[in-house]
């Protein structure tokens, strides 16, 4: 009774959806499924199998499965010390996380190109130090980086979100059992978290896939990701139809690997993909 | 002994801590001070400054799309979290296959790259009739960061008992009463943070912006990007240290102050004091919510009295690519005619292109390449512009004409605005350093002793100028067979160029990250300018390469569907006027096609061949040419081939 009355509040939100994601959807399929004189044609959806996309698509999985790792290795424990640590309030911790994705993102990513450069702020500070200069601008390392700069926040927020909101008997009974602090993380804590890891791993994963800002910047344009090949159809190739029908192909790819992530979530509690 | 461990866990917590921070901080703290420095350039250090600060401050521009960004920010992130915790609550009690379907929905927006989103939208409002303006922006942002609530929203509901829920109903307690008092306290850190969420990536949207705004409105980003092309001015960087440092004491303040010393020193983990303090923080919530409202309300008004206050009889709507004009000539020319102008900006032609074809913005006059006129031309967007409204035509060299001609066969759609040529640009320390002989043909980009110094315009035609010129082929070529030994020849290059980049080379060779680089004439003199300033001790030089570049023309152009046509002949013919031609060349640096403004110049520019070559000796040299869709898409495969490899 009271379920059913609780569905009705996902009705706007539905009527928006169909307006605003299902139309635009349909105009995508449609570009994607035609050529240029609006004849139906597959041509744009079999160009994935295409030498050049098809390494485009395998680099781009490589990078961002790799930075999605990367940032969770990162997050998993610093939003447990932050759990910890109960820095301030919940908003706080939210906030000094997410105060730098405030200043503006090329803004960002060129500060970074003057950090990394060759003659760059942290080349220059190793000199000081009679230390070797690194050379990682221009190289998949760096587009790696750029990844994990830019989302990492997103992987940390809803991490934290679930682990704070562990009741603290629950991680005391486990000790008071004889848990050690490894088991508790491994026994109690991580499994209490998967919904937050699975968010996190959704919005990291995703954006990495498809950018293409981070690539031209840090990657001096020389690394080719799926979301270069894609942009560059929208805005200089001028093909449409391809782009459209590339990105059919990586929504089809995201959401594979979304559900390869979801089956992970045993408790069948996790976010439904 | 119990107690040296944990002290050495807690050294070695807070020390990853201070990690992360800094790792998040260090570019946020490298644009600090570049708002400090009196140079351009993100390179290079020119001294103390702070020249940057009054400039934002002054500028409208500037503050305008500050206010549209945060409005827009604030509205979308607030109907987007009422959307999307009505929606999680919703969909937490659908069943199993309604929700699979609901939420992969739900996930489009995010699946997609933003600019499939961008269009895919723009080309929705158009078919539907919506005219494009603050309210699409504000749809669009809210489409996309519905997802982004949902998911920080859904966690947290999944945690909640509903035996809390049906605890509280048994207890008396309406359905609504309920929610608000049992289940929202609980999931509102989950609601708070995808509040933020959502505010952050309506914030930081550049590409679905972009496609969904209207004439006059820019927001920050927008405002941003269209300067990357002729250098980020450090007032944004300053405007960015501004908002930084305003919400970092606001934040500071708010958690430290003395209020909260009591629920800060009670034992209650984390998000317990959400809870905790709910009963005392009832009335602070309705004084926020009435704040909230009020400022909405305010907010709202203030946009449509602007655009009601903005309405004039007489109006002109300029599409101009970014920092391509001084703004005190537009000040200049709204004074001498009463004609007021709505000044927009983009940043390529190919983005351009879509938004005029697809009438989404009805402009007057508009300032693209040679090549991009052609397209226009032949796809039938231009209307004839009425020379006879033109007076101050005479003034444009005949030579320019001419050239014009190879896009605009009789002259009759566009009026020539600049023009210059691509060539090699070369630091003259580092070579003698290499021990390479300056270039001074494009084959020298070829030689080995560059490996991993050469920067190469990321962009197809300009790349395969390169390497066609240097087959002896023609830049218009649409031969298969000269195109893939050109493909081959860059596939050569590749290993010895440091990077593709467009807009970087500015910075890179300031900075004396490369020897050698591919450039625009028009970037010169405000590279030789920097370069003397910061007192570098090298010199950066130009050279056309002898077999021959190409010469590009910036021409105003009228679009079809122009509603203003004879201001924008007025437009035209004022930016011709060799006075305001001098005052344009002098701000913009770009070579000016105006003989009486050519004549009004200091002699030092006269002579600077660099920008003004001597046309006879470019005889090599072409203008490129629109080639259509079937050698646009041969060159484009060609050119993932190179880059991919």
């Amino acid at each position: 009774m009271n379920k059913s009355k609780n569905q009705f509040l996902a009705f706007p939100y539905i009527i928006w959806m169909i307006g605003f994601t299902v139309i635009p959807l349909l105009m995508i399929f449609f570009y994607g499924l035609t050529d240029r004189s609006g004849n139906f044609t597959f041509t744009n959806v079999l160009a994935i199998l295409s030498a050049d996309h098809m390494k485009a698509l395998l680099l781009s999985l490589a990078l961002s499965t790799v930075s999605t790792l990367v940032c969770l290795l990162i997050a998993y424990p610093l939003a447990l010390i932050l759990r910890k640590r109960n820095i301030g309030t919940g908003s706080f911790v939210v906030f000094i996380f997410i105060l730098p994705m405030w200043m503006n993102f090329l803004l960002r990513t060129m500060a970074w190109q003057t950090l990394l450069e060759k003659n760059g702020v942290i080349n220059s500070l190793l000199s000081v130090l009679h230390l070797p200069p690194i050379s990682i601008i221009n190289t998949p390392g760096a587009i790696i980086l750029g990844m994990v700069y830019n989302f990492l926040p997103f992987m940390v927020l809803p991490i934290y979100n679930v682990l704070a909101k562990i009741d603290d008997n629950v991680i005391n009974a486990a000790r008071d059992l004889g848990a050690g602090s490894f088991q508790t993380i491994t026994k109690i804590l991580l499994p209490l978290s998967v919904p937050g890891i699975i968010s996190g791993v959704t919005m990291v994963f995703v954006p990495a896939l498809t950018t293409f800002v981070i690539s031209n910047l840090l990657g001096g344009s020389k690394i080719l990701l799926i979301g270069n090949v894609i942009e560059q159809e929208f805005t200089k190739g001028s093909n449409w139809n391809l782009g459209a029908g590339l990105s059919m192909v990586l929504m089809v790819f995201i959401l594979i690997s979304m559900t390869m992530i979801a089956k992970y979530d045993k408790n069948g509690e996790g976010t439904a993909f | 002994m119990k107690t040296a461990h944990s002290r050495f866990k807690e050294f070695f917590e807070n020390f990853y801590l201070v990690l992360v921070l800094i790792f998040l901080y260090a570019p946020i703290a490298v644009m600090m001070v570049l708002s400090f420095n009196s140079s351009k350039s993100r390179s290079q250090w020119g001294g103390f400054t702070f020249q940057w600060y009054s400039q934002m401050f002054e500028s409208s521009a500037i503050m305008d799309a500050l206010y549209n960004t945060l409005l827009i920010a604030f509205l979308s992130a607030l109907i987007a979290t009422i959307l999307g915790t009505a929606a999680a609550i919703g969909v937490n009690s659908m069943k199993k296959l309604p929700k699979t379907v609901f939420m992969g929905l739900n996930n489009i927006p995010m699946l997609n790259s933003d600019i499939v989103t961008g269009i895919s939208l723009m080309l929705m409002f158009i078919a539907f009739g919506v005219s494009l303006g603050f309210k699409t922006i504000l749809l669009a942002h809210i489409t996309f960061n519905v997802p982004y609530v949902m998911l920080s929203v859904l966690p947290k509901l999944k945690q909640t008992s509903k035996y809390t829920y049906e605890a509280a109903m048994d207890l008396g307690a309406g359905p609504v009463e309920a929610f608000f008092r049992v289940v929202f306290p609980d999931i509102l850190p989950g609601v708070l943070s995808g509040f933020l969420m959502a505010f952050t990536m309506s914030l930081d949207d550049f590409i679905i912006t972009h496609f969904t705004r209207g004439a006059g409105i820019n927001t920050l980003s927008t405002l941003i990007y269209s300067e990357v092309r002729r250098g980020i001015k450090p007032s944004m960087y300053a405007l960015s240290t501004v908002i930084f440092v305003t919400v970092l004491l606001l934040l500071l303040i708010t958690n430290f102050s003395p209020d909260k010393a009591g629920t800060k020193s009670s034992p209650s983990k984390g998000v317990q004091t959400a809870s905790a303090g709910s009963k005392n923080s009832g009335i602070r919530q309705k004084i926020l919510l009435t704040a909230a409202s009020f400022f909405i309300i305010a907010a709202v008004s203030y946009t449509s009295w602007r655009h009601v206050a903005s309405s004039h009889s007489d109006e002109l709507y300029v599409y101009n690519w970014g920092e391509y004009i001084d703004e005190s000539v537009i000040e200049q020319f709204t004074e001498e005619t009463g004609i007021h102008v709505t000044y927009d900006l983009f940043e390529t032609n190919e983005e351009m292109y879509p938004v005029v074809e697809a009438g989404a913005v009805q402009y007057d006059v508009i300032c693209p390449s040679d090549y991009m006129i052609q397209k226009m031309a032949e796809n039938l967007l231009l209307a004839e512009i009425n020379l006879d409204n033109i007076p101050n035509l005479k003034y444009i060299d005949p030579e320019y004409m001419e050239q014009s001609k190879s896009f605009d066969p009789q002259n009759k759609y566009s009026v020539p605005y600049t023009w210059g040529t691509v060539g090699i640009i070369y630091n003259t320390k580092r070579i003698e350093e290499l021990g390479v002989p300056a270039p001074t043909k494009w084959e020298d980009l070829w030689d080995e002793r560059y490996r991993g110094e050469i920067l190469m315009q990321d962009s197809v035609r300009d790349a395969f100028m390169v390497a066609l010129k240097v087959l002896g082929c023609s830049m218009n070529s649409v031969d298969p067979k000269e195109l893939s030994k050109a493909r081959d020849l860059l596939l050569t290059q590749k290993p010895l160029v440091q990077a593709y980049v467009v807009d970087q080379v500015r910075d890179k060779m300031l900075s004396g990250e490369a020897a050698v680089g591919v450039i625009y004439s028009g970037e010169l003199l405000y590279l030789q300018e920097e370069a003397e300033s910061l007192n570098l001790d090298y010199e950066l030089e130009y050279v056309i390469p002898e077999e021959g570049t190409n010469i590009w023309i910036d021409s105003w152009v009228i679009p079809y569907n122009a509603r203003n046509k004879e201001n924008a002949e007025k437009w035209i013919n004022f930016l011709c006027r060799p006075d305001i031609a001098k005052k344009n060349f002098e701000y913009i640096t770009y070579a000016t096609p105006n003989q009486g403004a050519f004549e009004l110049l200091d002699k030092e520019y006269q002579e600077n061949t660099s920008v003004f070559p001597d046309t006879s000796t470019l005889t090599n040299s072409e203008v490129y040419q629109y080639l259509g869709t079937e050698a646009d898409d041969l060159y484009s495969a060609l050119w993932k081939e190179i880059k991919s490899h």
